[in-house]
């Protein structure tokens, strides 16, 4: 896998995209792209779930759906909508930063 | 819109004579879920409050007054907790339509009271744009305080206050710090406000006025607003809940979550069947001793019959189930109030969403084990309206608490008390817990069928907040129990009350020269006997008939129906026992046909009425009523052939 160069500059195609299904426990990313009609994708955005913001999952439930860290919050959703959620990983140049 | 607020504020300060003649300033509160909302509008309003419903809307509206240091006071109106004001969900519309004026029955607030919860300021803020739009002296709670700086957080809410053009109040609402600062700022800047002129019309939206820029650019817009000024007002985020973080460990886990899950509701419904019943039996002494008092201080007139056998014993029949709603609100409320309640959401969801339901649907379907009214109003939680119309639909199926008496009744009389598996289970339980699997195949299987005919969609996306553990107050609890005792007795209070007076006049009539006429004789049983043939296949004879119609007001009802039909029919003899008299009535397959549609019927006029403003229609109630009918009739006839 290609990691995500340091230069802030390069525009997001340069980035491998992720989705959200795939990310590992506590890696910390930055979401991208939510893939979901309007109608489904508001209710995240109202809830900070936004491109641009850095989210985390922090741990799975018993049937496997993703908990993600949001702003000091926590928010459950379905391993569907994670699917829908495209990402890319923060290296830890632009975490400093 | 600073100077505008400073011109209000500095107005006049209307005299003591005016300020009685006008209505008293409404303020509404808002805020996002789990923002400590409910406590504040508590620590502000204590027990003055009100739960009302307007003609032909879907709210139930909590309205208090709030006592202020001048001893003024003004009215505080707590509005459903939303993210946003999409108009989405029930509750962002009620909420929207509040803010914009646009429900009958009260009026635009005239100040705005914004809480959120400072641990999590960032997307809790995202709510100020939208409000701010609205023009209204609006004052910015951050609640949680102690928590933020406990976890080492801050924040400058000076400078929050310079920059958003508001009043700001640090507050801990659980524990009443900064509860002043609001009451300050209701005396300050509303209750001396000028009278409000007409009211500019007002909207609010998610998405700026007059922009037209695509959904997800305008919210990036407004959060990089908010970034900024919650970055210029030093807020520092606290660290991770350790507690909530060792707690989730456990509740979430792959193995225990589910074991606690089911833990948790096997502790709530031997709460309700085992707990409550000593305080039951305990109401259900004293209803029966105050109705002896009462015959035998009265003279024997038709009054002393009337308040008696018909009021006393109808009313009396409901009162009784207040004890086990009481100990199940209370467990919900704990659920709720800790934190509890979305873990188990979170847990129910992947067996709810296969049924074509949604983790959100766990909780209006638990409280349905208790009574539906309030289950179908907690149900407004459910996002999606498909989901919440369908979570509604089958809430009846669960068996409530109205149910169990005729239950206990037709089962103590025709079920042997026999065991069934050795001593572990007899054959009454059996029935019993038969029964209430019913319902829940029921459930299942109408959900599984609406969600493929009439409700058929996308499946749908669920979130669910996970709020930070927190050891629930007593105050609000309690507060939470007068509240619900009061919506239920006065729900179901005064139809039950009705029911009781108009029947007991139909059995009074048409007079003989005795007075009340024989029962069978009564403009009751003619009555009964108009309905005679529909209810002939299932077994069932007029006093039963007239049972299935009083019941449609509450299934309870039944009881204190055939308790009155056979007892003025064995009037005089002292041994008269119910259960005998049902034994004489119907054969064990009738009995076994008639809980079987008390099963699945929809005997209750609560539920339909609430049905109806949930969904601003009769369209859905009226095909529940009839598919509930249908498949209890159905079920009947099928069980009496096969028993």
């Amino acid at each position: 896998m290609q990691l995500p160069t340091a230069s802030t500059n390069a525009s997001e195609q340069e980035f491998v995209e992720l989705r959200l299904a795939q990310v590992p426990l506590r890696q910390t990313v930055e979401l991208v792209r939510i893939d979901l009609p309007p109608e489904q994708a508001e209710p995240l955005l109202e809830r900070g779930v936004l491109p641009g913001c850095r989210i985390c999952p922090v741990r799975s439930s018993p049937s496997g759906d993703p908990i993600i860290s949001i702003d000091g919050s926590l928010l459950a959703f379905r391993k569907e909508t994670a699917a829908c959620l495209c990402v890319r990983l923060i290296t830890q140049f632009r975490d400093a930063g | 819109m600073a100077e505008q607020r400073a011109v209000l504020v500095g107005a006049r300060v209307a005299s003591g004579a005016a300020l009685q003649e006008a209505p008293s300033p409404l303020v509404a509160l808002i805020g996002p879920p789990n923002s400590g909302k409910t406590t504040l509008f508590n620590q502000l309003t204590g027990l003055r409050q009100k739960v009302a419903n307007y003609p032909g809307v879907t709210v139930e509206k909590k309205v208090g007054t709030v006592a202020l240091p001048d001893g003024g006071e003004l009215d505080l109106v707590d509005l459903p907790g939303v993210h946003g004001f999409s108009a989405r969900t029930l509750d962002e519309r009620v909420t929207r339509d509040v803010l914009e004026g646009r429900v009958e029955g009260i009026r635009a607030p005239d100040a705005l009271v914004l809480i959120v919860d400072s641990t999590r300021l960032e997307s809790q803020l995202m709510l100020v744009e939208p409000v701010l739009e609205l023009d209204l002296p609006t004052l910015l709670v951050l609640n949680m305080c102690d928590e933020l700086e406990q976890r080492g957080g801050r924040v400058d809410d000076s400078h929050l206050a310079e920059r958003l053009g508001v009043k700001v109040a640090r507050t801990s609402a659980r524990s009443g710090a900064g509860v002043d600062l609001v009451r300050e700022f209701l005396a300050t800047e509303v209750a001396v406000a000028e009278p409000p002129g007409p009211v500019q019309p007002r909207t609010l939206s998610n998405i700026p006025r007059g922009v037209a820029l695509p959904m997800v650019d305008a919210f990036k817009q407004r959060r990089a607003r908010v970034s900024e000024v919650v970055a210029g007002a030093g807020f520092r985020s606290p660290d991770p809940s350790g507690f909530s973080e060792r707690l989730d460990h456990v509740f979430l886990h792959r193995i225990w979550g589910p074991l606690v899950f089911l833990a948790v509701v096997v502790l709530v419904f031997e709460s309700i069947f085992t707990w409550a019943v000593p305080i039951m039996d305990g109401v259900e002494l004293v209803v029966g001793a105050s109705g002896n008092w009462l015959t035998a201080t009265l003279p024997d007139t038709w009054f002393r019959s009337l308040l008696v056998d018909g009021v006393w014993a109808g009313v009396g029949s409901v009162v009784i189930f207040l004890p086990q709603i009481l100990v199940l609100f209370l467990f919900l409320g704990v659920l709720e109030d800790s934190g509890y309640m979305a873990r188990a959401a979170v847990i129910a969801d992947r067996m709810m969403y296969r049924v074509g339901l949604q983790g959100r649907a766990f909780l209006p379907l638990l409280s349905g084990y208790a009574c539906a009214v309030p289950a179908i109003l907690a149900a407004r939680t459910v996002e999606d309206e498909r989901d919440r119309l369908a979570t509604i639909f089958v809430t009846p199926f669960m068996t409530c608490s109205a149910r169990l008496p005729v239950y206990a009744l037709l089962i103590a009389a025709f079920i042997p008390d026999e065991p069934l598996l050795g001593p572990i289970l007899g054959k009454r339980a059996a029935m019993l817990l038969g029964l209430y699997g019913l319902g829940i195949v029921a459930a299942i299987g109408t959900a599984f069928l609406l969600k493929r005919t009439l409700l058929k969609a996308e499946p749908t996306a669920f979130l669910m907040e996970l709020p930070p553990y927190r050891v629930p107050t007593l105050r609000s609890l309690g507060l939470r129990l007068v509240d619900r005792s009061g919506v239920f007795l006065k729900r179901v209070g005064k139809v039950i009350f009705t029911v009781s007076i108009v029947l007991w006049t139909l059995t009074q009539f048409p007079r003989t020269e005795l007075g009340p006429p024989p029962i069978d004789d009564s403009a009751l049983a003619s009555i009964g006997h108009l309905i005679e043939p529909v209810i002939a296949p299932l077994g069932f004879d007029w006093k039963i008939g007239v049972g299935l119609v009083t019941s449609l007001a509450a299934r309870e009802v039944i009881v204190g129906t055939l308790g009155t039909i056979y007892g003025v029919e064995a009037a005089g003899d002292e041994s008269f026992e119910l259960q005998d008299a049902l034994t004489d009535a119907l054969t064990p397959a009738s009995a076994i046909g008639l809980l079987i549609f008390f099963a699945f019927a929809l005997q209750c006029m609560s539920t339909v009425a609430v049905m109806r403003r949930e969904t601003a229609g009769w369209k859905w109630p009226a095909l529940q009523f009839m598919y509930m009918l249908l498949l209890a009739y159905a079920g009947a006839f099928i069980a009496v052939r096969v028993f």
